[in-house]
């Protein structure tokens, strides 16, 4: 067994780990009856799917070194060239930093909605709310 | 409703299996990025006269403020109208101000004394990844949520009188996050409006000068970069950022005050 093999199933396992938090994180969205666990769930979700984001974003080591980070720390010509060689892809971490402020805003107003839904029933309870029938 | 569910499952089998089948050649990471993703950090900080840059040499921030500029703008406006209806959500709330506000409460001197030594560290540490958001990784989100670690550590540590008292009532940061956002907004236009005035041709958006359009930011000054555009984004940004999670943050806790 060499080396790349075990490299790809180290990153084999890395993946199903996410995707089975990723399946996790949506049966709670769907069966966990508390409300709070709900927003849990769905924070987890959104979580999962911004890490899978970056691993798409990944590539293979470049002549023995790892992958940098895209900044340009030598601003000559032939820094430039050495960061585009050896840098992982810079657009999912712009995508996940959108994605992570308006993750952070619905969570924001969810919790809000609780409050209101607790002001209003006294529970946060979803099979109590819909036997209580709005 | 059990049939409901089922479906909802299996679709939801059937989607991630459509997801994996478009996506599978990314799964084990590939030799060499994408000629979009070569695009980009080619061009964020290539040549000395910086036409059709953005002129940082943080491609992220660049991407985020430059070539994706308005996508992040109606991001940070989707923020400010989540929070405007956290805020209608929870109206009534500012009359338990005075009452929340009880002085004497909060933890052990020990903690205090940690919290006063490491606030001036916290401001520090996030204005500096703010205003080097287009130099080293970072930018205005990370460092204004950065910034706004210091208003929950004030709440927990202190209790809400503290901030209260030096003037950081819900409403005048509602009005600090509106200056901020009015900033963005005008950083985003003024360009194209003097372009209209003088005649000249200009974009909103312009960060710098292109052939076609000659005004635009600076991208140095005194030597040091300022990635045009970005540097006054980031700016506002921040500061807009550590206003609406400190309202957030005060909102909250006043909600659990009134019971």
């Amino acid at each position: 067994m060499d080396v790349s093999m075990i490299n790809t199933y180290l990153l084999m396992v890395t993946l199903a780990a996410m995707i089975v938090n990723f399946v996790l994180s949506l049966y709670g969205v769907f069966f966990k009856p508390h409300y709070i666990k709900k927003i849990i769930a769905l924070s987890m979700l959104s979580d999962t799917a911004n890490t899978i984001a970056l691993y798409i974003g990944y590539r293979k080591w470049v002549n023995g070194t790892p992958p940098t980070i895209p900044v340009i720390t030598n601003r000559s010509i032939e820094g430039i060239y050495d960061v585009v060689r050896r840098s992982v892809d810079p657009l999912p971490p712009a995508l996940v930093l959108t994605a992570v402020v308006i993750g952070l805003a619905t969570t924001l107003f969810l919790v809000y909605l609780g409050y209101v839904l607790y002001t209003h029933y006294k529970t946060l309870d979803m099979r109590e709310i819909r036997r209580l029938k709005g | 409703m059990r049939a409901v569910e089922i479906v909802v499952l299996i679709s939801i089998i059937l989607g991630f299996a459509l997801l994996l089948t478009l996506g599978y050649q990314y799964l084990v990471p590939a030799d060499d990025i994408r000629a979009l993703a070569k695009f980009y950090l080619l061009t964020t900080y290539f040549n000395p006269n910086y036409t059709y840059t953005a002129g940082a040499t943080e491609t992220v921030t660049a991407i985020v403020w430059d070539y994706r500029g308005l996508d992040t703008l109606f991001e940070t406006t989707v923020f400010y109208i989540a929070l405007a209806g956290c805020l209608i959500l929870a109206r009534g709330l500012y009359k338990e101000e005075k009452e929340a506000s009880k002085p004497g409460s909060g933890l052990s001197v020990i903690v205090r004394g940690v919290t006063k030594i490491t606030a001036p560290m916290i401001i520090v540490v996030g204005v500096s990844i703010a205003l080097h958001g287009h130099l080293t990784p970072g930018g205005g989100f990370q460092g204004g949520a950065t910034m706004a670690v210091l208003p929950l550590l004030i709440i927990v540590i202190f209790s809400l009188a503290p901030l209260i008292r030096r003037g950081f009532t819900p409403s005048r940061l509602a009005i600090i996050r509106g200056f901020a956002l009015i900033g963005i907004g005008l950083v985003s236009i003024i360009l194209a409006l003097i372009g209209l005035v003088l005649g000249i041709n200009a974009y909103v958006f312009q960060s710098l000068p292109k052939p076609d359009a000659p005004l635009g930011f600076p991208s140095e000054v005194e030597g040091a970069l300022m990635g045009g555009i970005l540097w006054f984004f980031n700016l506002f940004e921040s500061i807009a950022v550590v206003a609406a999670f400190t309202i957030a943050f005060i909102a909250i806790l006043l909600i659990e005050s009134r019971g």
